[in-house]
């Protein structure tokens, strides 16, 4: 049995294991929160460390991938120094290339996702991949990075200005301590009222709410009406939150596994065990070859039913 | 050590950055605020007023200001000059902001967005 452990910066609330087969090989896979405590995951990884298969890292990206520039994390890098022996991930290798699948299927196969889809990604700097896709796509899109992040009510428009803005930004971003930028431990559990209130006609305004959970979460106000949700890292509280909120649909691009959808550095920890190759020598073709011989694709779950 | 003058000649440059770019007026039209800069080691106050998009300076202190900047003269003159960014003199200590988190976050921005690559 391989085993594979995400360390998260996130809450213990959201702790979970799961026994799972892919690929003929059988996974013990747990996630472990530290509720925003910088030391207890630094010290639980160095623990883990050599125990275990593989490692991911969540709660924090370790690397932004802009374009074809990689920006890292001042506080993710600190905490990859715990591993030594294990190999260790944040899930941004698998993320470029997962998410930019998953819309690419959306938009053949479901009609979720189209030319003039109205789409809010209120984060899209973590995840450049998701953003091009949809744009490719020729989906409306509305990047809420300065929005969420800054507070600055600012909708960039094209991933042109995006990229542009990030490598204004980014470079400096990534040396800030993670709290500030991202929310951790207990605020994950909270509702930024202030923005919620102030920001709450761009939730309302879209047809679909993509980008990282917590993020769609921390800002998300009352009434949608029945908007779909994209991202990845849900649990069935989360589902239930986006019920009560209105939303429509729910698109996860990692599988569901005992009812909730594990982060990216999960699934890519899980890669990276079945490729046998060290994180570093492992390509976006490889994969995606690997993605489609699991034959990964998004769950979409309906909330909404009309009676 | 810079000199008072030095550091209101870094305030004008900032300030004419920020007022000669449309986008940057544009995104701040909703954040009002008095933003005081303060010497720590020359006799040296400042204060920046943001209305309605438009940023406007002035010599001496704000009696009611939302932020306040505080540092050495050196830095400050580095930093209105967009020599250096905010972000290492302020994680080292060099450099002190008094503010909300939200607003010292936008002023990261804002600075970045004038002097970022």
């Amino acid at each position: 049995m391989k085993q594979v452990v995400s360390v998260s910066l996130g809450s213990t609330k959201r702790d979970h294991q799961v026994e799972v087969e892919f690929l003929g090989e059988k996974f013990a896979i747990s996630r472990r929160g530290t509720d925003g405590d910088f030391d207890r995951a630094f010290a639980l990884l160095q623990e883990l460390d050599g125990r275990v298969d593989a490692l991911g890292l969540g709660g924090l990206d370790v690397y932004i991938y802009v374009g074809r520039k990689r920006y890292a994390i001042r506080d993710g890098l600190k905490l990859m120094e715990a591993v030594k022996h294990t190999p260790a991930v944040d899930g941004s290798g698998l993320k470029n290339t997962l998410e930019r699948e998953a819309v690419y299927f959306l938009a053949r196969e479901s009609g979720l996702i189209r030319a003039g889809t109205r789409i809010l990604m209120v984060s899209s700097m973590d995840r450049f991949g998701m953003a091009e896709a949809l744009s490719e796509v020729g989906c409306d899109m509305t990047f809420g990075d300065l929005i969420f992040t800054a507070g600055i009510p600012y909708p960039i428009k094209t991933v042109e200005e995006l990229e542009e803005i990030a490598n204004k930004t980014v470079p400096e971003m990534v040396k800030m301590p993670i709290h500030m930028l991202y929310p951790t431990g207990k605020k994950q559990e909270e509702q930024d009222e202030a923005k919620v209130r102030k920001f709450a006609s761009y939730y309302h305004d879209a047809e679909v709410i993509a980008g990282d959970f917590h993020l769609i979460r921390r800002y998300m106000p009352d009434g949608l009406n029945k908007q779909v949700i994209f991202t990845n890292t849900t649990t069935r509280g989360d589902i239930e939150f986006l019920t009560k909120k209105g939303a429509g649909c729910l698109i996860t691009t990692t599988p569901v596994l005992s009812g909730r959808s594990f982060g990216t550095n999960v699934m890519e920890a899980v890669l990276v065990v079945l490729s046998g190759k060290p994180p570093a020598e492992i390509s976006p073709a490889d994969y995606l070859e690997l993605l489609h011989k699991l034959n990964f694709r998004p769950q979409i779950i309906h909330l909404w039913e009309e009676k | 050590m810079a000199e008072h003058c030095e550091i209101t000649e870094s305030l004008k440059v900032f300030r004419d950055n920020f007022n000669q770019n449309e986008r940057l007026k544009k995104m701040n039209r909703d954040w009002d605020r008095v933003i005081a800069i303060k010497a720590t080691d020359i006799d040296s106050l400042h204060t920046l007023t943001l209305r309605k998009g438009d940023l406007s300076l002035r010599e001496g202190a704000s009696e009611t200001p939302d932020l306040v900047v505080i540092s050495d003269s050196e830095t400050l003159a580095d930093l209105f000059y967009g020599d250096v960014t905010p972000t290492e003199p302020y994680l080292n200590g060099t450099l002190k902001i008094q503010g909300s988190e939200d607003d010292i976050i936008r002023l990261d921005f804002i600075s970045l967005m004038i002097w970022g690559e």
